[in-house]
């Protein structure tokens, strides 16, 4: 009888002990999963906001004889472009949030400490890092894109000193590897023609880009172990939305000589372009909650290299969207990138898992 | 009323240890009827939180009805961050 109520003891602990194991297995996936798909959501919505502004209302400002000044032309119109998506995408977030019951607690979390923080880390990563991303490319070329991949390294070591995350050599050298393909992919293009202290400068910009999105990966990634992630992208697409549309639209336009807000009518008026905005704000939403969410179930590291994988997925998809669905020239894929998407893979794994840990398995075994 | 992530990691400063089920228990009476109040979604807010340091796990059991229960606690490092960020 002793006997028996032992070995249902032992039975007991045993199904418990693997039932938590694959439990926690399934949630390790599931993070990675979700920190995978920002990425490739990050690549539609690149996709969409590029197809966009090019079309409609779009070709005339873009075009000869537009009669809109160099500035207005670099700066104002990526602002505008920002804004509409950012905006569309703050437009579903509420929408979602609300299908969902969670339009309430948006309220009450924003008014919060740590709604306070995640406002903030959205003006750093929204306009600021987008803006100085924008600047660097025209002023350095493209360049600048795989210098702003540095974001997964900043990102993890800052959530090592400031929330003391893991961040082991091994995962240092995952990252590097990720960071290695993206040069592989936009490195080639190689730097802008002209004055060398403004490629610098422009290099300057890039990296600027990879400080504030590394800040925003590390601290929302952890704002969302106590904001829920559907909320958290909420307060982010809302307030980079906002400062698009009253800070630096206006700026940008005064400093242009144009009508700032008579271009965003001009751009919502106009049905042939809009509605891929509508998509792009779709992905965006997509492309940060996931990677918020990412962030905070594998820890700013893993989850950040995960997302740097956009630097494949969106070649891909503005190859898949702009070049075979809807035929524009110049949208083909260099086979590099799946050269740098094979090594992508392999620094992610390099992250999530000790490689020698297959060979103990298999030893177990 | 606070938003429901934040009521669920203020009560494990309250508790030595829980599991979904003691937290549903004592967030039923306020929280029973937002849509985000299940099981799952609770789970990964726990398991989330873990995986930021805020909570620590404490061990597991199967349920009578062979459920598995995940217990956590807020160890003190924990705690003093949730009510330094959310207070009441």
């Amino acid at each position: 009888m002793e006997q028996s109520k032992l070995l249902n003891d032992d039975l007991s602990i045993i199904t418990a002990e693997s039932a938590e194991q694959k439990l926690r297995s399934n949630f390790r996936a599931k993070g990675i999963s979700t920190a995978l798909f920002s990425g490739l959501s990050y690549g539609f919505y690149t996709a969409f906001m590029t197809l966009a502004m090019s079309m409609g209302i779009w070709t005339v400002w873009y075009g000869e004889g537009s009669g809109l000044s160099a500035f207005a032309t670099t700066f104002l119109l990526a602002a505008i472009g920002a804004a509409l998506t950012d905006s569309c995408s703050a437009i579903w977030a509420l929408g979602i949030a609300a299908v969902r019951g969670r339009l309430g607690d948006f309220f009450r979390s924003i008014r919060t400490k740590p709604g306070a923080i995640m406002v903030a880390s959205a003006i750093i990563g929204g306009p600021l890092a987008s803006t100085a991303y924008v600047v660097g490319l025209q002023m350095a070329g493209s360049i600048v894109v795989p210098i702003s991949a540095l974001c997964p390294a900043i990102g993890a070591i800052l959530a090592r000193v400031i929330f003391k995350q893991e961040l082991s050599p091994r995962m240092m050298l995952g990252i590097m590897i990720c960071f290695g393909a993206s040069v592989l992919i936009g490195g080639s293009a190689g730097l802008a023609d002209g004055d060398t202290s403004i490629v610098m400068l422009g290099i300057g910009f890039g990296f600027i880009a990879a400080l504030f999105w590394g800040i925003e990966g590390c601290v929302a990634g952890y704002g969302t172990s106590m904001i829920d992630p559907e909320i958290g992208i909420t307060i982010r697409q809302v307030t980079s939305g906002l400062t698009n549309l009253l800070i630096l639209i206006p700026l940008f336009a005064y400093i242009g000589g144009e009508d700032g807000y008579r271009m965003v009518f001009q751009a919502v008026a106009d049905s042939e372009s809009f509605i891929f905005f509508i998509v792009a704000g779709l992905a965006a939403y997509g492309a940060f909650m996931f990677w918020y969410k990412g962030n905070a179930m594998c820890g700013a590291a893993l989850g950040m290299a995960c997302n740097g994988t956009f630097s494949f997925w969106g070649p891909l998809c503005c190859w898949l969207v702009l070049g075979i669905a809807f035929g524009l020239a110049g949208w083909t894929m260099a086979p590099v990138a799946w050269v740098a998407a094979v090594i992508m893979v392999f620094g992610i794994f390099v992250i999530a898992m000790n490689p020698m840990d297959l060979f103990k398995k298999g030893n177990n075994q | 009323m606070k938003p429901l992530n934040y009521a669920i990691l203020k009560f494990f400063t309250t508790t030595e240890k829980a599991s979904t089920v003691e937290v549903m228990d004592t967030l039923r009476p306020e929280y029973g009827d937002f849509k985000a109040f299940t099981k799952g979604a609770i789970l990964d807010a726990l398991l989330t939180a873990e995986a930021n340091g805020l909570l620590e796990s404490v061990g597991s059991e199967m349920s009578s009805t062979n459920e598995l229960l995940l217990y956590f606690q807020a160890h003190k490092e924990g705690a003093d961050t949730i009510n330094r960020y959310i207070t009441d």
